[in-house]
């Protein structure tokens, strides 16, 4: 279903419970009340074509409208894109970290299988955070910078230099190396964990982990998609300036 | 039931994907894991790595990389490469692939098409449950304890060529890929000991 602007968000929800955490970064709460998409947005100062392209494209992958939302500015991109890292690890991977914790303390027969368990989430975690900090700090800027520079007409000698240096190209690889653990910890808990009786809690983190899951290949389909062919136009033109 | 074989499908076009994932409800046993639009980078590399069966191709949707897509899945020996053609397909595109379904053929047609191609297919994990073998198993031991894929071909007096094609069997047995779910899968079975892949960090 496509979503539109003049649909009530309760029934958004109501339709796609998984677009919960895409309104949170919005700025949008439980609780928002009973007003359309637009009005909510209105209200919330969210640029209602961006909020609806984003929306559609998480809740169904084939209604991502990659030319009309690389003709947003990159930083309203990028603004999206940090609050999404910050989703990931101000709020689920320390949930998810929790949940093993907790399965740990209370088994006392599996208890070595969940601190093995909670050692590879911990490694997960690290590589996460490297990846995540390095497009924060690294790609993220450059690409701001980029795209005053050319707004501004005003590129300087050491944005050309830098641009040279690494191609935006280059990073997407990283995405699949993301990805690839979360599948494992996947296969590790539904095929080879030894069984316990406390199913109740290993259910929860299946769920999360796939949650969290379907939120980064989103998250990684936006930058790779969107981002990326943004960037790439971006330097081209700096290169024929 | 076997194992579920996972299907990769290629194609920008809306009509012909949804027709693609209805055509694949139909057999049992099959799943449409994967839809990756033709103008994706790397395409084949990504291909690859969802460790498919099937790979069903529009080639309208990739028109000029598709010969050396082609050539880069075709040296994936599990792969079984699928092409949507018409009758106004050329044969020089229509050649390519070992295998193809007609676009303007009905759904029962298709169907028969396709489980024949299936059916053409034997797959010696279908029953079993996969085990890995004891040469596997070895190195699987090794790679846990932190081994490179050099080392472990050194100390087995083996080529790193046929230790990477152990372990690419193994990640498609167990479904874990990275070093450190295969050591937790290593330490999960016993095959090696928490003190020993300690000692060695």
């Amino acid at each position: 279903m496509l979503l539109e602007k003049q649909m009530k968000l309760a029934d958004v929800i109501h339709h796609d419970y998984n677009l919960v955490p895409v309104i949170n970064r919005f700025g949008i709460v439980l609780g928002f009340g009973d007003g359309s998409i637009e009005s909510i947005c209105n209200n919330k100062n969210i640029d209602i074509d961006f909020f609806l392209t984003i929306l559609n494209a998480f809740h169904d992958p084939q209604l991502l409208d990659k030319e009309f939302l690389q003709s947003f500015s990159a930083r309203l991109l990028i603004d999206y894109l940090r609050k999404t890292h910050n989703y990931y690890l101000a709020h689920k991977i320390p949930e998810i970290e929790c949940l093993i914790v907790e399965m740990a303390s209370e088994s006392s027969d599996k208890k070595r299988s969940y601190e093995l368990l909670q050692k590879f989430f911990e490694e997960y975690k690290n590589e996460l955070i490297k990846h995540i900090d390095r497009e924060e700090t690294r790609v993220y800027p450059y690409v701001i910078e980029l795209e005053e520079a050319i707004q501004n007409n005003s590129v300087s000698e050491s944005l050309i230099l830098r641009s040279n240096e690494y191609s935006i190209t280059s990073y997407e690889e990283e995405h699949d190396n993301v990805e690839e653990k979360l599948t494992d910890l996947k296969n590790i808990i539904i095929k080879y964990l030894p069984p316990s009786k406390n199913q109740k809690n290993r259910f929860k983190l299946l769920k999360e982990l796939t949650v969290l899951e379907k939120d980064l290949v989103d998250h990684a389909r936006i930058e790779d998609l969107i981002l990326v062919p943004k960037v790439e136009l971006l330097e081209k033109s700096l290169t024929n300036n | 039931m076997g194992k579920t074989k996972k299907v990769v499908v290629v194609s920008d076009a809306f009509l012909l994907t949804a027709g693609i994932e209805n055509l694949i409800l139909e057999l049992s046993g099959m799943l449409v894991d994967h839809v990756f639009d033709g103008s994706e980078k790397r395409l084949s590399e990504k291909i690859i790595s969802k460790k498919p069966e099937f790979v069903i191709i529009d080639p309208e949707c990739i028109k000029e990389i598709l010969i050396p897509i082609l050539r880069e899945l075709s040296e994936e020996s599990d792969i079984i490469v699928i092409g949507i053609v018409t009758k106004v397909t050329s044969q020089n595109i229509v050649s390519r692939f070992s295998h193809t379904l007609d676009k303007e053929n009905n759904k029962f047609q298709l169907i028969e098409c396709l489980q024949k191609i299936v059916g053409n297919q034997s797959d010696p994990l279908e029953d079993n449950e996969p085990t890995i073998s004891k040469r596997e198993t070895e190195i699987l031991q090794n790679l846990a304890l932190g081994l490179t894929n050099q080392e472990v071909a050194d100390k087995l007096f083996l080529s790193v060529h046929t230790v990477m094609t152990h372990r690419k069997k193994i990640t498609r047995k167990l479904g874990i890929k990275s070093i450190s779910g295969l050591t937790v899968y290593a330490l999960l079975n016993n095959i090696v000991d928490i003190r020993e892949v300690e000692r060695s960090v």
